[in-house]
């Protein structure tokens, strides 16, 4: 088969039925997309084939024959973060980070099609990604950002302190 | 103490958004690597009469096959450099006590290879009636789920049997002889899977020195390190563990999953070995947070006073002991919540049962206890026809008053939180209650039955 990843052509012979996702991280070592739940229910996998999204646990490889395939590495890296990982970052959008890159292309399909999704809309393009350290809240608050069209200047960010500079003495605590 | 309140950006942050963040399951290995796959009990009670890997090990592909015979010490115990005896095989010998418990594991070219192998071994069980209801461990006739009986017999803490956790304080007799009302409940929180999104994996690949490098997700580096190493009989000096990056853990990620059978399996074949459990496999056989019983009875006064609390709480430790008695111990320590009762009567015990072992989730041991007790509070206060708020600000801990254990607390924040959490639901509190401190008790606040604690507690440290 031939298959477009993230821009590059690639041409494999492989097992028709095997899911898109085991053939994008065994075959082709793309390991963004995470397996989860294995059974479609979770969007850890969740890939864009042709601009849609997928869950690339439950496509057969054949029926991504001939297609363009987009995952997480496609769309930006630590350099040029895409606007969606930006936020991302900035918004606290990850916590284990596990179902960020479905979460992220997910959103990223949802934006294409609609770029000023109201927050009811972001929640149910993303109904069926599950993110079980519950951070719902501020994945909500990174896309509805880009949609207001924020910009993310990491110059308002605290670096970490210097644990030299400053000796705080703790309320309470041993001598 | 720049940091507090300022906007930090997670050190891991950028590694998530791009997708560049190694999780176990993503790292390769230049050579490839054999894949483990384990057969698992399908009972949930039995004993072993039979198991033939013989012609699994002949079918194409298949590296290793591994059984308890094949650990060094297969039986270990989570507590045991506290004393307790080992209790828990890591494949298991003569009999099976819980469904998906690993008898064998097997090293194969492709994990598709590793499960023919696996239905290809033969087993033979002769099924037990299995204990899934706590309540019923104590009958005479219930099934004996662990060789040391059905609850766990290794407390024995000053002052207390060796059968259960106790914790006394005050004169409990008198708290309930001077009650006008008691007001009882049972509280029952169930068992949760943790359900982490990247299930449990592991890969152990050797070095030549003999040395092996294993990538773990497990939320507690050193202890998995130590688990390995007492399992395999090895120095720590023979192992190096790669984690850190966990897909999720939740607690569901401490006790030890998938490490030391890979670990083993890559001794065995001087070779890279993976093992991924499958989604299934994490909800048969990844420990879960416990079921609990607890029954409380309070005695109180018609005016909203707490003299006295009695518990009695039983801990679903599944088949083995692992870090129950532990969580059970905090369970006690927080049985009276944010709330100070001077006369108090706990007893709770660690109970064996036939289901996957239970473990740490979010607040080990504490939350199925603070669930009992805000739950207790509500059904106090309605008993009563008092406020809530209002009966949960007069009991509050305050600076002066002492836990079950007896400890001052130096810096309680019962009051404020309360007082926040009416703010926070749009209810106006009375002005005495709005007014209300943390200061120590006086006047109407400390009424006789609260005097004699004031003056005999502990400071924290000891």
């Amino acid at each position: 088969m031939r298959i477009t990843v993230n821009g590059k052509l690639r041409e494999l012979i492989c097992d028709p039925l095997q899911p898109l996702l085991y053939l994008l991280r065994e075959e082709l070592d793309v390991t963004g997309p995470k397996a989860g739940c294995q059974q479609g229910s979770c969007g850890t996998c969740t890939v864009l084939v042709d601009g849609e999204p997928r869950r690339s646990c439950l496509l057969p490889s054949v029926l991504a024959d001939g297609t363009e395939v987009t995952t997480i590495e496609g769309l930006g890296d630590a350099a040029r973060l895409d606007t969606l990982q930006a936020a991302f970052h900035h918004y606290y959008g990850a916590q284990c980070g596990f179902c960020t890159p479905g979460m992220i292309m997910a959103a990223h399909a949802l934006l294409e099609r609609n770029p000023s999704p109201t927050r009811s809309e972001i929640q149910t393009a993303l109904g069926g990604h599950i993110c079980r350290c519950t951070g719902y809240v501020k994945i909500l608050d990174a896309i509805e950002a880009v949609v207001r069209g924020e910009t993310f200047d990491e110059s308002d960010r605290t670096p970490h302190p210097d644990p030299a500079e400053h000796e705080v003495a703790m309320k309470g605590a041993p001598a | 103490m720049k940091s507090v309140g300022a906007r930090l950006p997670r050190y891991d942050g950028l590694g998530h958004v791009v997708g560049q963040t190694m999780f176990v399951d993503d790292y390769r290995v230049p050579d490839g690597n054999l894949w483990a796959r384990a057969l698992r009990s399908p009972s949930h009670s039995a004993r072993i009469v039979r198991l033939d890997t013989r012609k699994a090990a002949e079918l194409p592909g298949v590296h290793a096959i591994v059984t308890h015979r094949d650990v060094p010490k297969n039986v270990y115990g989570h507590l045991e450099a506290l004393g307790v005896p080992a209790d828990e095989p890591l494949l298991a010998e003569d009999e099976v006590r819980y469904k998906g418990q690993p008898i064998a594991v097997v090293a194969a070219d492709s994990e598709a290879a590793a499960q023919a192998a696996v239905e290809a071994m033969e087993l033979e069980l002769e099924e037990r009636e299995p204990l899934f209801d706590i309540r019923k461990s104590f009958d005479p006739d219930a099934p004996q789920i662990h060789h040391w009986g059905n609850w766990y017999p290794y407390f024995g803490g000053p002052d207390e049997g060796p059968d259960r956790r106790k914790v006394r304080k005050g004169d409990i007799d008198k708290a309930f002889a001077d009650a006008d009302t008691i007001v009882q409940g049972v509280y029952r929180p169930g068992a949760i899977e943790h359900c982490p999104t990247e299930t449990q994996v592991s890969l152990v690949v050797p070095e030549a020195s003999g040395r092996l490098v294993i990538h773990s997700c497990t939320q507690a580096m050193y202890f998995s390190m130590g688990v390995v190493a007492a399992h395999l009989d090895l120095p720590l000096n023979k192992l190096k563990f790669v984690g850190g990056t966990v897909g999720g853990g939740f607690g569901g990620k401490v006790d030890s999953a998938a490490e030391t059978l890979s670990a083993l399996l890559a001794l065995k074949t001087e070779q890279a070995v993976k093992w991924r459990w499958t989604r299934d496999e994490e909800f048969l056989a990844s420990s879960t947070r416990a079921p609990w019983h607890i029954e409380i009875a309070d005695a109180v006064t018609s005016d909203g006073w707490i003299l006295g609390r009695k518990t009695l709480t039983l801990h679903d430790s599944g088949a083995y002991a692992r870090f129950s008695p532990y969580g059970l111990t905090k369970h006690a320590f927080h049985h009276s919540g944010a709330y100070t009762i001077p006369n108090i009567h706990f007893d709770g015990y660690v109970v064996f049962s036939n289901r996957v072992p239970t473990t740490a989730m979010r607040g080990f041991g504490v939350t199925s206890v603070s669930f009992a007790v805000e739950t207790h509070m509500t059904r106090i206060a309605t008993v009563l026809g008092i406020d809530p708020y209002e009966l949960r600000l007069k009991n509050a801990n305050r600076l002066g008053d002492t836990t079950p254990n007896g400890v001052r607390l130096p810096d309680p924040s019962t009051v404020a939180t309360i007082q926040a959490v009416a703010g926070a639901a749009g209810v106006e509190l009375a002005p005495e209650y709005a007014a209300m401190t943390s200061e120590p008790r006086s006047g109407p606040l400390l009424p006789p039955h609260l005097e004699a604690q004031q003056q005999n507690g502990s400071s924290p440290n000891g």
